[in-house]
C-alpha cells in the first residue's frame, strides 16, 4: 500500500495524489476551468461591446413570448421555465452522483434518465426560442443595410423611448452585435447541452450493462457529473446577461 | 493487501498504469459498505433538496428584480446589476459547492480552482471600465466637434 498522509505536508512527498483525486477528475476540474474562461471571454466580450454602445436591445422586449403563446406579452416566462429545468436536471444529476458513491446501480440508472430527460427538455426550448427569433429577423449578421431596415422594425427589441435619441447607424449595429452575441453564446453553451446529453446517454448504457458495478465505482458518472453541473452553471451567468441585466 | 500473492509494487504499478481512481479514492467508495438507504445517506438527500430548494428561491428573487425592472421606471442601473450578480454568484457558489463536491475537496485543491478565477475576475471588470470610459470619450470627442461646428466652442 501507499503511504498513508499523516500530516499535510506529507501529501506532496510522493505516493499519492496531494489532490486526493484521481487523474481522469482533476483533468476534468482542469478542462472546466478552461472552459469556464473560453466562456468567460464571450461573455466578456459582450459586456464591453455592451457598455460600449450608447444603446443596447432590451431582453423583456426581446424574449417576451412561449410556445402556443401567440402575442401575448410575456416577459422572463419562457427563459425562467428554461432555467428550471436546468436546475432541476442538475439536481438530477447530483442524485445520480450520489446513488454511484453508494453503488446503488437502479438509483443511478433513474435518475441518469431524468437528467438526459431535462437536457432534452431544455434544447428542444432552445430550438423554439432560436426559431421564434428567426421569424422576427433575427439572426448572425442580420439587421446590417440601413436602406432596408427601418427604426421602426427595430423598435420592438428595444425599450420604448431608448431608440428615440438614437441615430439608425447606431440601432442598427447595437442590434445586430445584441443578436450575433447572443446566437453565439446561447449556441455554444446549446452544444456543450447536447454533448452533455449524449455523455449521460453513454453512462447510462454503460451503467445498465454493469460496467460500473464490475469495476467496482462510477466514478465516470461523477466526472459526466461535473460536466453537466458546469453547463448548469454557465447558464446561470447566460441568464443574468442576457435575460436580466 | 496481504490476502492475495500480488507483491505492493506491482500493485501500484498496476494501479498507475490502470485504474487510477482506485489508488486515489477521494470521496468514493468510503459509503460503498453503507446502502443508500442508511441513515448517513438520507442526510446527504437531504442537504441535495434543500440546496434546489435554495437555488429556486434565488432564481425566484431575481425574476422579481427583473419583473420589478421591467414596471418601474428609472431604475439605478448600477444598484439593478449588483442585484442580479450577487445573487448569480450565490447561485454558482452553492452549484459549485455542493453539486460539483467541491467542497468536499482538498484544500490545496479549491484554491487551485478558485484561485485563478478569482484573478479572472478582475479582467472582467477591467475590460467592462474600460469600455465604459471608452464610450464616455467617444461620445464627449464627437460632442465636442458637434459644438465645434455649430460654434458653441470658439
Amino acid at each position: 500500500m501507499h503511504p498513508t498522509a499523516t500530516a499535510n505536508t506529507s501529501r506532496w512527498n510522493g505516493g499519492q495524489s496531494p489532490f486526493n483525486l484521481s487523474y481522469g477528475k482533476i483533468m476534468m476540474w482542469f478542462f472546466l476551468f478552461t472552459d469556464a474562461l473560453t466562456f468567460g471571454a464571450l461573455l466578456i466580450s459582450n459586456g464591453t461591446k455592451r457598455f460600449f454602445s450608447e444603446v443596447w436591445p432590451n431582453a423583456n422586449y426581446v424574449f417576451r413570448s412561449y410556445p402556443f403563446g401567440g402575442d401575448t406579452n410575456a416577459p422572463l416566462v419562457f427563459v425562467s421555465f428554461m432555467t428550471f429545468v436546468l436546475i432541476i436536471s442538475s439536481v438530477t444529476m447530483v442524485l445520480a452522483v450520489h446513488s454511484g458513491h453508494y453503488m446503488d446501480k437502479k438509483g443511478v440508472t433513474k435518475w441518469l434518465l431524468w437528467t438526459i430527460v431535462g437536457g432534452v427538455i431544455f434544447l428542444a426550448s432552445q430550438c423554439w426560442e432560436w426559431v421564434h427569433l428567426n421569424h422576427e429577423g433575427a439572426w448572425w449578421g442580420s439587421f446590417l443595410d440601413p436602406n432596408t431596415v427601418t427604426k421602426e422594425h427595430l423598435a420592438q427589441f428595444y425599450k420604448p423611448g431608448d431608440l428615440d435619441n438614437v441615430s439608425l447607424e447606431a440601432a442598427l449595429a447595437s442590434t445586430t452585435n445584441f443578436f450575433n452575441f447572443f446566437f453565439t453564446i446561447t449556441g455554444f453553451h446549446g452544444v456543450h447541452v447536447l454533448s452533455g446529453v449524449v455523455f449521460n446517454i453513454m453512462i447510462l448504457i454503460n451503467t445498465v450493462n454493469g460496467v460500473y458495478e464490475r469495476r467496482g465505482h462510477y466514478e465516470m458518472v461523477e466526472k459526466t457529473g461535473l460536466y453537466w453541473h458546469f453547463v448548469d452553471l454557465v447558464w446561470v451567468f447566460v441568464f443574468t446577461v442576457f435575460y436580466l441585466v | 493487501m496481504g490476502h492475495h500473492n500480488h507483491d505492493t509494487h506491482h500493485d501500484e504499478l498496476f494501479y498507475y498504469e490502470g485504474d487510477q481512481s482506485k489508488l486515489y479514492s477521494g470521496i468514493l467508495n468510503h459509503h460503498a459498505h453503507e446502502g443508500v438507504e442508511s441513515a448517513g445517506s438520507k442526510a446527504k438527500i437531504r442537504k441535495i433538496w434543500i440546496i434546489t430548494l435554495y437555488l429556486s428561491l434565488i432564481t425566484l428573487i431575481e425574476l422579481a428584480g427583473g419583473f420589478y425592472e421591467y414596471y418601474n421606471e428609472g431604475t439605478n442601473r448600477v444598484i439593478m446589476i449588483s442585484f442580479f450578480f450577487i445573487f448569480t454568484l450565490l447561485k454558482a457558489y452553492l452549484i459549485v459547492k455542493v453539486f460539483m463536491h467541491l467542497g468536499d475537496e482538498v484544500r490545496a485543491f479549491i484554491n487551485t480552482v478558485i484561485i485563478p478565477l478569482l484573478i479572472f475576475v478582475w479582467f472582467i471588470i477591467a475590460f467592462l471600465a474600460d469600455a465604459d470610459h471608452s464610450l464616455h470619450m467617444n461620445t464627449s470627442f464627437w460632442q465636442q466637434m458637434k459644438d465645434a461646428a455649430t460654434g458653441i466652442i470658439k
